[in-house]
């Protein structure tokens, strides 16, 4: 006979067992019997967030710097549809992130009854899995298996709904085994169950194999499954064995160290010239754990022309889902990188290379004043030593850190790419502070991305957590007016933002705060921002029509990228 | 119908399980005929079918999405041309004595069976193509048709191999040594 729980305890006593250590979370009405229980594990330490969103991004950014899922927790109602933002965007960049919701008690179920939402009809389309816990028998089991789906094969975002008279129910509990039920890795993962057999891999890799040995302009493309998979070191033996040149797309940026030889950057909508021609000009593109969104493409009628592609991914649906494949490898990215370093000969790519080399362009002047993106970005890099993760929020300060930033220890980029969640950044990074304690974490936003979630700052303060907040004041919502100036006949509508005073901001929750201005100020602020204990943050003010470039228009061709401002555009 | 496809699934008896499916259908906009839903030849797994009007690529990027659906144990893609393809409709219509021998005689050629009668009112029932329902239908018109039912149409891979088969039918699925489809 096991000992006497309730519903509550048994949800904390599997966390804890199951390694959990950090839970972002806000207390409320159905969800009051958990926090009732978590004072008795103190090995769950609670992050008090001061709005749910905040505890979603913040688990993502947790999962994201540890490969281990990141928990938030909110109550019923207004505290779960926050949450969802959050789980979209683990959905999107497959993060792992376990919500769990309260639920008003069973037997108010359907009734409308008071902070009563249906969070499973909320969230079926943007997690892996959730579930609603029927009953207290089923609670420790349902977490276990929530954890392994969140985890295992293609990682997602699952939801446990507990009602709040089942985490008051009592019952004898004993502990079960760990790891989840068996059988569970081949359901909710199409790459598991439906993994080719052993045989067909080898054939497939075999194939591959024999196009990179044929092809004269290889090319290959790294994402996320990268980063997810630690393909780090197989990936960067099959570059080195083959000469092959290695694109990184914005959520595979800090799977290959850009100081290598063979690193080019990365592709797409505001890829480099020389990156988008070599894609048009390859005869082979290996793609390793991505997914060929449309940003890395833009028109998929017009992409890779030339070339064959060879797509590895874990999960079995995404490959021939955006671009058509001549080879298509089911299998995560460790394992099949490996194999293909086995099966490929060593070559080099140096005629290819130095035809690459011709694509290269001079970067088009797109910042005016002496502040430039790129100068910030190069002071915290060499202040920090480059021992620090940068967690960007969606925008034009996104693609300037992705385009600019030279990192080199992997995964070190965080950014919420397939959603483009504004507002990711400072919350994220609370997450991956907690994780890296030991590690400087810079949340960079705009002034736009950084008023949506800048509350954070009270739970910074409050938990202690040293998060260093980067600003990139252009006092535009500067991507859109970017588009606008481009696309809508230079109409700014409703993109200039104001913004209040960061540096009295600052100084109102009691940390530090600084305006820089002047290229002068910029390496004693950052070194001084990098180094105090504790949150800080830095308003750049940078020139307000600053411009990402270059840009391929939206549904556009690789091979036509925008380089400058168009002249003709009326004034406003 | 015009379905170029027929969709077979295998899930999990549940209803969120249900709900996740039919939204990973929903999302994408593809146009859909007739659901139906109800048990498979495994204790606990339901059998849906649906079919759908779309191209090869999307019909089977499709089929894709829902291998991976959790609770989904197997899915299926069969050419609506190249599958056996059945429904059962029940029919309530105006049987008025002095019909009943023309309206008796119009269910033998239909090929429909008188389940039920009162009151000037039955009920038949057809079973078969949906072509053959809608044949029925069109020749009980003239008697009065108060309410109809159709099952939805579920479906097999034919058995003669007319065409080959799509991608998916071929490939393994999860739990493919449980599962058949």
């Amino acid at each position: 006979m096991g000992e006497m729980l309730t519903g509550a305890q048994i949800l904390c006593r599997e966390l804890a067992a199951a390694g959990i250590d950090t839970i972002f979370g806000y207390p409320g009405g159905a969800i009051m019997p958990f926090y009732h229980a978590l004072p008795e594990f103190p090995g769950l330490r609670h992050i008090l967030v001061r709005h749910e969103q905040a505890a979603a991004h913040a688990a993502d950014g947790y999962a994201r710097a540890t490969g281990r899922v990141g928990v938030c927790v909110a109550t019923s109602g207004p505290g779960a549809t926050n949450l969802v933002t959050g789980l979209a965007t683990a959905h999107m960049d497959s993060s792992p992130v376990l919500a769990i919701t309260g639920q008003v008690s069973r037997p108010m179920i359907g009734r409308d009854a008071f902070q009563e939402t249906d969070v499973i009809g909320l969230t079926l389309p943007i997690t892996k899995y959730s579930r609603l816990v029927p009953d207290i028998t089923q609670l420790a089991a349902s977490v276990r298996e929530a954890i392994a789906i969140a985890t295992e094969g293609r990682p997602g975002p699952v939801v446990l709904d507990v009602p709040k008279d089942v985490q008051n129910q009592k019952l004898a509990y004993e502990p079960g085994p760990r790891g989840g039920a068996p059988g569970l890795a081949a359901r909710g993962q199409s790459g598991n169950g439906g993994a080719p057999t052993s045989a067909s891999l080898e054939e497939s890799v075999r194939e591959a194999a024999r196009l990179i040995g044929e092809a004269s302009r290889p090319l290959l493309m790294i994402g996320h499954g990268v980063i997810l998979g630690n393909a780090y070191d197989e990936v960067r033996a099959l570059a080195e064995k083959t000469g092959i040149p290695v694109i990184t797309t914005l959520l595979g940026i800090s799977a290959f160290p850009e100081s290598h030889p063979l690193h080019l950057g990365m592709p797409g909508m505001h890829g480099e010239v020389h990156v988008n021609r070599a894609i048009q000009h390859a005869d082979l593109i290996v793609g390793i754990g991505l997914r060929f969104d449309d940003r890395v493409t833009g028109n998929t009628a017009a992409f890779a022309p030339r070339a064959k592609i060879v797509h590895v991914e874990l999960d079995r649906a995404e490959i021939g889902k955006n671009v058509k494949t001549a080879v298509g490898i089911v299998g995560d990215a460790r394992t099949v990188a490996s194999l293909l370093t086995d099966q490929v000969r060593a070559r080099n790519c140096d005629d290819w290379m130095a035809e690459i080399r011709g694509f290269v362009r001079p970067r088009a002047e797109s910042f005016s004043g002496d502040l430039s993106p790129e100068a910030i970005l190069a002071s915290i890099h060499e202040i920090t030593g480059g021992r620090c993760t940068i967690v960007t929020d969606v925008g034009q300060h996104q693609m300037w850190v992705a385009k600019h930033y030279p990192y080199e220890r992997a995964n070190t980029h965080i950014t919420s790419g397939g959603l483009g969640t504004m507002g990711f950044a400072v919350p994220a990074a609370m997450g991956v502070h907690l994780a890296r304690p030991s590690e400087t974490v810079w949340a960079i936003s705009g002034d736009g991305g950084f008023q949506m979630n800048m509350a954070e700052m009270a739970t910074m303060v409050q938990e202690g957590l040293s998060v260093k907040m980067a600003i990139f004041n252009n006092g535009y919502l500067g991507m859109v007016r970017q588009w606008q100036q481009f696309f809508h006949e230079k109409r700014y509508s409703c993109t200039p933002i104001w913004s209040p005073d960061y540096v009295k901001l600052a100084d109102a929750y009691g940390i530090p705060g600084w305006r820089v201005e002047q290229r002068t100020q910029l390496d004693d602020v950052v070194r001084a921002a990098s180094v105090h204990r504790g949150p800080a943050l830095v308003e750049f003010v940078i020139a307000q029509e600053a411009n990402v470039f270059p840009m391929i228009p939206p549904g556009g061709s690789l091979s036509e990228p925008i380089e400058a401002a168009p002249a003709g555009a009326p004034a406003v | 119908m015009g379905a170029s496809h027929a969709v077979a699934v295998l899930l999990d008896d549940d209803l969120v399980t249900f709900n996740r499916v039919v939204g990973v259908v929903r999302r994408r906009n593809l146009p859909i005929t007739g659901i139906a839903v109800g048990p498979s030849h495994m204790t606990g797994v339901s059998r849906l079918t649906f079919f759908t009007e779309a191209d090869d690529a999307a019909a089977d990027r499709l089929v894709r999405q829902l291998e991976k659906t959790f609770g989904v144990r197997a899915a299926a893609l069969y050419r609506a041309d190249d599958a056996v393809v059945r429904e059962v409709a029940l029919i309530k219509l105006r049987a008025l004595p002095a019909a009943r021998a023309d309206l008796l005689a119009a269910l033998s050629a239909a090929g429909a069976t008188l389940v039920a009668e009162r009151d000037g009112t039955c009920i038949v029932e057809i079973a078969g193509e949906s072509a053959r329902t809608d044949a029925c239908l069109q020749a009980l018109d003239r008697f009065g048709i108060l309410e109809v039912a159709r099952s939805g149409a579920v479906a097999l891979q034919g058995l003669d191999g007319a065409g080959s088969p799509p991608p998916s039918t071929t490939l393994s699925a999860p739990h493919s040594s449980e599962v058949t489809l």
